[in-house]
């Protein structure tokens, strides 16, 4: 069953990396890791702390720019590129500690996430009629959609800071989508929740890749979750690829049973 | 009415407008702190510039004369024409884009995540240096700004109000300056359309965005850069009207960059963060300090209290509530 495996390899790869190897200063975070990620695919990125997980989105968002290594987005290598035109490429994110603009309402942090699809320029936006109201009603209406998609209608207008935890959670999941990414990163969409409202995210994970065909790269500690849900799994440890393929060919796999279990070395 | 009654009034009003000034004065500080967490010590600078740059440009002042006078021994100093005040501003308004541009390229860039006292010192710096550069631009001689803004007293109030006094007391009509008035109005209608701006348009929202998380904010396509930009003009902009209230009142000197410590207390009872803060800060410093010298002060302390009132209930206000009437509140889990 394995697709990438025995050469038939008919999916379209979206994210490529090649030789990635991220240090600070003296300490290597990543080294030598190279993964794809299919379009349309949901693709877990697991590993035990430290395992160099979250370096990982950081390099594929922007945030840090690997020593060695290439990254290739939809066929184009990546040079150099600031988070925020990452972001312009079609690459949403949601952090590991909830990173939301806490002073702000939940539909104006939707709205924010709608920012690299408004381009009406200033001069516009400062006369308000015309243009850039017409801009701010279509794009309001798209948010609409994310709001009854997660639905979140009864808290539309209450500053996020005021929610509980998981409503906060799945409100960044929120913001995320509403940027239409092509590729959407998750930092442990479900650390620190209860049951059902992981069972709420997970069902919202796989409703975005049917619905949207939105492609997911997610970090997830809970293996259940990360079996049930994700397409191919790559398991980190120590900032080095111990494994990958699908959930199953992982799961019984001796070196990651070995990272996970704390065989010792 | 009785007469005390009303010179407590005129003094209340006058009051409230003298807040208003230092309002103006605030808000640029308000505004930059909330965006990128600086302190920006240069603010009251940036009016002083503001203005003098606008003063200038009015009068046809030949920039850099004195230095260019100094080296090639011309004799330099007036292209010979007076501009329309409204150009001058465009142009001013220009200039202070321009400043922004510059200082978030050589300054605030190099100084991402630094801590807040580096970047605190760093605005120290700019604001001698702006001050030196303003002095060698435009020379340092007292000028006169008129923009066309009425000032003197109100003839008109001072008649309809000397008839309010009951019969036989010795009252002269309220005082009230057609500046301040003006700088009134004006201030309304800036915080109003600040406040709609970042309620309503992507920009907007960007710049509370910005304040509230620079990585969240970079993740969903905001560039900091930009944003930086975007709030140190209109911190100019706003510097600029400044300028042009306080240059029209006691003309435009180096005195003028001093209303920046005038503006400390009121960011201490307004918060740092809000805006609204800022202004009603302005307006109870402005009132207090008023009312205090002509109930108090003038009576009791010898006058001049206007100096140091503001600073103490300032003070006062920090012991009881340290984040400001508006500020976030500050609340850590232990």
């Amino acid at each position: 069953m394995s697709t990438q495996n025995n050469g038939q390899n008919d999916k379209k790869v979206m994210l490529d990396l090649k030789n990635i190897s991220l240090s600070f200063g003296g300490v290597k975070a990543i080294t030598d890791i190279s993964f794809n990620i299919y379009e349309g695919e949901v693709r877990a990125i697991i590993g035990p702390n430290g395992a160099g997980k979250s370096s990982m989105l950081n390099v594929i968002n922007g945030f840090y720019h690997p020593q060695e290594g290439e990254i290739w987005f939809n066929g184009e290598q990546r040079k150099g590129m600031k988070p925020y035109e990452i972001a312009y490429q079609g690459i949403a994110r949601t952090f590991q500690n909830i990173a939301l603009f806490k002073g702000m309402s939940v539909l104006d942090n939707l709205m924010t996430g709608r920012f690299t699809h408004m381009n009406k320029n200033l001069f516009y936006q400062a006369m308000w009629k015309g243009p850039a109201e017409q801009e701010e009603i279509a794009n309001r209406e798209f948010v609409e959609h994310i709001i009854d998609f997660l639905e979140i209608q009864s808290i539309r207008k209450t500053p996020v800071g005021r929610l509980p935890y998981g409503l906060q959670k799945r409100v960044e999941l929120g913001r995320a989508l509403a940027a239409q990414p092509k590729l959407l990163l998750l930092d442990e969409p479900m650390a620190g929740m209860n049951v059902e409202e992981k069972e709420d995210m997970c069902r919202f994970i796989l409703d975005v890749n049917d619905t949207f065909g939105t492609t997911i790269a997610l970090i997830e500690h809970d293996m259940g979750v990360v079996m049930d849900i994700s397409d191919r799994v790559v398991v980190l440890d120590y900032g080095r690829k111990i494994g990958d393929g699908e959930p199953n060919e992982v799961r019984n796999d001796q070196t990651v049973i070995d990272a996970y279990l704390g065989v010792s070395h | 009415m009785s007469a005390d009654f009303l010179y407590t009034l005129e003094v209340i009003l006058n009051g409230l407008m003298a807040g208003v000034m230092y309002s103006l004065v605030a808000l640029g500080f308000v505004l930059i702190f909330k965006a990128s967490g600086i302190f920006n010590y240069a603010q009251g600078v940036m009016a002083l510039f503001a203005a003098m740059t606008l003063v200038g440009l009015q009068s046809g002042q030949i920039p850099f004369a004195h230095l260019i006078n100094a080296i090639f021994g011309t004799d330099l100093h007036h292209f010979g024409w007076q501009m329309p005040a409204l150009l001058a501003i465009i142009l001013t308004v220009g200039v202070m884009v321009l400043f922004a541009i510059i200082v978030e390229k050589y300054i605030l860039h190099h100084l991402v995540n630094q801590e807040p006292i580096i970047l605190f010192m760093a605005t120290i710096g700019l604001a001698y240096f702006m001050e030196g550069f303003g002095d060698i631009m435009w020379g340092s001689e007292i000028k006169t700004m008129d923009v066309g803004i009425p000032s003197g007293g109100s003839f008109w109030l001072e008649e309809v109000t000397m008839t309010w006094a009951a019969e036989g007391e010795r009252y002269w009509g309220m005082y009230i300056d057609k500046l301040d008035v003006v700088a009134t109005l004006v201030a309304l209608v800036l915080v109003i359309s600040l406040t709609l701006f970042s309620q309503y348009t992507k920009t907007g929202r960007a710049l509370r965005a910005v304040a509230d998380d620079h990585q969240a904010a970079l993740s969903v396509g905001i560039s900091l850069r930009t944003i930086w930009v975007i709030v140190w003009s209109i911190a100019g902009f706003v510097a600029l009207v400044a300028g042009i209230m306080w240059g029209s009142k006691s003309g435009v000197q180096f005195s003028l960059s001093l209303i920046a410590l005038k503006a400390l207390p009121v960011l201490m009872l307004g918060g740092f963060t809000s805006i609204p803060g800022a202004i009603i800060g302005g307006l109870i410093i402005g009132v207090g300090e008023k009312l205090f010298e002509f109930a108090i002060g003038s009576v009791y302390l010898g006058g001049a209290t206007e100096n140091w009132f503001a600073y103490v209930l300032a003070l006062v206000f920090l012991v009881f509530r340290p984040q400001g009437l508006f500020g976030e509140k500050i609340i850590e889990r232990v």
